[in-house]
């Protein structure tokens, strides 16, 4: 109730109220505790804006008072330092304050020993909670919370000691995010770095390293498991991120000291040491390392242990991922021992579900490394048959227990499949296209007899759409576009099956797919039209699962580009759904954009048949330009927003103006000074993107180019765009390019 | 204050293949859109070059 009424200043006598409770003289516990946990779930539920500052005073001493060591009842401590995390983000100024925070922090500390486990451990959220929300404020309390952390990561209940890691983790979140937000940058005005982890590094290390070795037993079986040495190694590979180089000298003596040890324990804390620190140290510092160690890696996916496998395939994943990069003067994989590499993970490929499941991400890294380089992943040909096959008989042997293996199967096939030189492949590939159809086919006979049956069906349909999406784009950039064609029916015909499926993953997927096939078939893709128009108009009205209505925009436009002008008949359809989606609060707003651009594409399909859009498209783009004038600037995303809806309002006004252009030019005119203040509007803002001006520059030509003489007055009266276009002279090739052709288009106007 | 996550990703790669084949569909979907907006301002630029009276009177 006071979530509802609170924030609509109707029940301003709660707090007051519920601390009456508190200051009571002899109130028995019971009142006490559940005042405290009706006060956390307050704050829990409102916003900080919604409590004036002396009730969020008046909070805070109630809540501190209840966590005092004289209250005798634990129920009520417990409450109170639950009702303090919550209550923590009303806190902003009393944490401002040094004696209030002084004393808030002092109170927490001294919670962080009392004798009852669950209170030590509410108290560390608390820590933790501060550290990401107070960072600022942290540097007075340091030493103390090392104190404390390391007490409970050493000999505290293990559920004290997650907490404990946690604050460190944390604090390597604040750090590795300033360091990202002011990198290059000599802000003088940038928050404060105090590189905690730096400072503490030599005592934090050997600390962390001590908890690796406390393993549980099958403990990569099981999603829900988190304990000490998974924690332990998440925090070390932070740190690694943050401090780069200075970790490997404190790290190796570990890794060498207990690789070879007889206790699995030791070997698997060891290589999940290695394994954890490989992101954020420099290349020069690792590849040595890596060299050196590499063929002990590859020996160690023997191991009789299947913990230490699992840990070596991660690593050997996180070595590919990192490190592998074919251009590099040194690289990790050489014509030399790739054909080793192979085999040991063609191999390993069979090893039990959670290892074989770190072995196809060690393919899958593996694969993209060669993926800017379609010569270079020529070495990768020779392989390609046995690693499909290992990668079809992982995903087929994965049983229902083991969903992540067949995952990690067939998206290891997608990075195969689209680094693969295909002028070399297309024979292998096209197979492969038969055999993923095939398997799509089968999960239409599946009995289904469970909500979760069904789960199953559909993630498995998610993930061959996936695939024959990836096959299909691969493919049809290519020769063997031919190979798209002849099987076209069979796949529509299977897509449009899986569409009666309603998942919205499976729904996504195959509008994906889609989308690729209707870029290779072209003008044929007009057959299947009528059948799959309802499925597309029901993915561009499904604003829940915006992921879907997005991918469904995209596809509109890869159809327009598809069909032309044989897409008009369903053109009233799909703009009636896009208008709604436009003017739809409940959409989410990163779709918006992109539905502008497919204004555009469907004007530039069907031509001078856009004039009857016109009078509901056109205010559509002038209130969003509108909208851009007043956006808060201080907000970065706001900014990304602004520069992503701007793309969208030009690409649209460009397929529009290159649609009508001819016959009907004129229906132009009455948009065009509209259109002329909101570029001059976009050129005098410098949070504009480069790619914002290209399109801006390039709906100056079309407008000069669609409204010809028409324009001359209106570009004699505006003159940015002389300075404008004189300006991306300095830029990069594309929008020079673009500037030059809109100053030819411009000039002709003006002398015509 | 929303409660903490259960636990971070163990032994997870950062991004997803699903992401990846969603993102690399809409840098192909802007690739092909810019195409068909060059496509159709070189036809302009061919139109208006004196060379081109030829398909000129085509297109009229």
């Amino acid at each position: 109730v006071a979530s509802i009424e609170i924030p609509r200043r109707e029940w301003q006598e709660l707090i007051a109220k519920l601390l009456g409770n508190m200051t009571q003289q002899g109130a028995p516990a019971p009142l006490k505790q559940a005042t405290l946990e009706a006060l956390g779930y307050v704050c829990e539920e409102i916003s900080p804006e919604h409590l004036e500052q002396d009730q969020v005073n008046a909070v805070l001493t109630a809540v501190v008072q209840g966590m005092n060591q004289t209250e005798l009842s634990p129920e009520v401590r417990l409450a109170a330092v639950k009702a303090l995390y919550n209550a923590l983000d009303f806190a902003e100024s009393n944490f401002a304050n040094e004696m209030e925070r002084n004393y808030i922090m002092k109170v927490i500390c001294d919670t962080a020993v009392s004798k009852e486990v669950e209170i030590r451990q509410a108290a560390f959220e608390c820590l933790v909670a501060i550290a990401s929300t107070y960072y600022v404020h942290l540097d007075p309390y340091m030493q103390t919370i090392f104190n404390l952390t390391a007490n409970a990561v050493k000999g505290d209940e293990e559920a004290v000691a997650l907490q404990a890691i946690e604050f460190w983790s944390t604090i390597c979140d604040e750090e590795i995010e300033l360091q990202e937000e002011y990198e290059g940058s000599d802000d003088a005005n940038s928050t404060v770095n105090y590189r905690f982890i730096e400072k503490a590094l030599p005592s934090l290390v050997p600390m962390l390293l001590e908890t690796l070795l406390k393993q549980e037993e099958d403990q990569d079986q099981d999603d829900n498991v988190w304990n000490i040495s998974m924690s332990g190694g998440t925090c070390l590979g932070l740190i690694a991120r943050t401090v780069g180089d200075a970790i490997v000298p404190l790290v190796m003596p570990f890794v060498e000291g207990n690789i070879t040890k007889p206790d699995w324990h030791c070997r698997e804390a060891a290589t999940f040491a290695f394994g954890s620190i490989l992101e954020g140290p420099s290349v020069e510092k690792l590849a040595p390392l890596v060299q050196a160690g590499f063929d002990f890696l590859l020996n160690t996916t023997k191991d009789p242990n299947s913990q230490v496998r699992d840990t070596t395939a991660w690593t050997l994943g996180r070595v590919f991922e990192l490190l592998h990069s074919p251009a590099s003067a040194n690289p990790i994989i050489t014509s030399a021992n790739l054909t080793r590499i192979m085999t040991v993970l063609l191999e390993s490929s069979k090893d039990v579900p959670n290892v074989a499941e770190k072995v196809c991400g060690a393919i899958y890294f593996l694969a993209q490394g060669y993926e800017d380089a379609e010569s270079i992943s020529s070495v990768l040909t020779p392989f390609l048959p046995n690693l499909i096959a290992a990668l079809l008989s992982a995903a087929d042997r994965a049983d229902t227990t083991h969903f992540r293996l067949r995952a990690s199967a067939y998206e290891a096939l997608n990075e195969i499949v689209r680094v693969s030189n295909i002028s070399e492949t297309s024979g292998i590939i096209g197979q492969l296209l038969q055999e993923i159809m095939r398997r799509l086919n089968l999960t239409f006979d599946l009995h289904i007899l469970s909500s979760g049956d069904k789960e199953k069906q559909s993630d498995l349909q998610a993930l061959l759409c996936g695939v024959l999406q990836v096959i299909i784009q691969k493919l049809s950039s290519s020769d063997a576009k031919s190979i798209i064609a002849q099987t076209a029916d069979q796949l529509m015909f299977l897509f449009l099956h899986v569409f009666a499926c309603h998942s919205s993953t499976v729904h996504e997927e195959a509008m994906l797919a889609i989308g690729a096939l209707a870029y290779a078939t072209g003008t044929d893709f007009v057959k299947y039209m009528p059948e799959f128009f309802k499925y597309l108009e029901a993915g561009l009205q499904n604003y829940e699962e915006y992921q879907v209505c997005s991918i469904s925009v995209g596809v509109v436009g890869d159809i327009c580009r598809a069909l032309e002008d044989k897409i008009l008949p369903f053109c009233d359809g799909i703009m009636t759904v896009l208008l709604k989606d436009l003017s739809n609060s409940m959409l989410n707003r990163s779709v918006k954009p992109p539905i502008f651009s497919c204004f555009g594409d469907i004007a530039l399909a069907i031509g001078d048949n856009f004039e009857k859009y016109l009078p509901y498209a056109m205010p559509m783009l002038q209130g969003a330009a509108e909208l851009l004038a007043v956006l808060d600037h201080t907000d970065e995303d706001m900014v990304d927003y602004g520069n992503q809806l701007r793309r969208g309002i030009f690409e649209a006004y460009s397929g529009i103006l290159q649609g009508i252009k001819g016959a009907k030019a004129q229906l132009m005119i009455p948009y065009a000074s509209h259109l002329l203040q909101f570029t001059e509007a976009v050129y005098k803002d410098r949070s504009r993107d480069e790619s914002v001006t290209k399109a801006a520059v390039a709906v100056l030509g079309d407008l000069a180019d669609t409204l010809g003489s028409s324009s001359k007055d209106l570009f004699k009266s505006n003159l940015f765009h002389v300075e404008f276009l004189r300006e991306c002279h300095d830029l990069d090739d594309e929008v020079r390019d673009t500037a030059s052709w809109a100053q030819g288009m411009i000039n002709q106007a003006l002398v015509s | 204050m929303a409660p903490p996550p259960p636990h971070r990703p163990y032994k997870r790669p950062a991004i997803s293949d699903q992401q990846r084949r969603r993102d690399l569909a809409l840098q192909a979907q802007s690739a092909r859109r810019a195409d068909a907006q060059a496509r159709a301002r070189s036809l302009a630029n061919s139109l208006l070059s004196p060379s081109s009276a030829a398909a000129d009177t085509a297109v009229e």
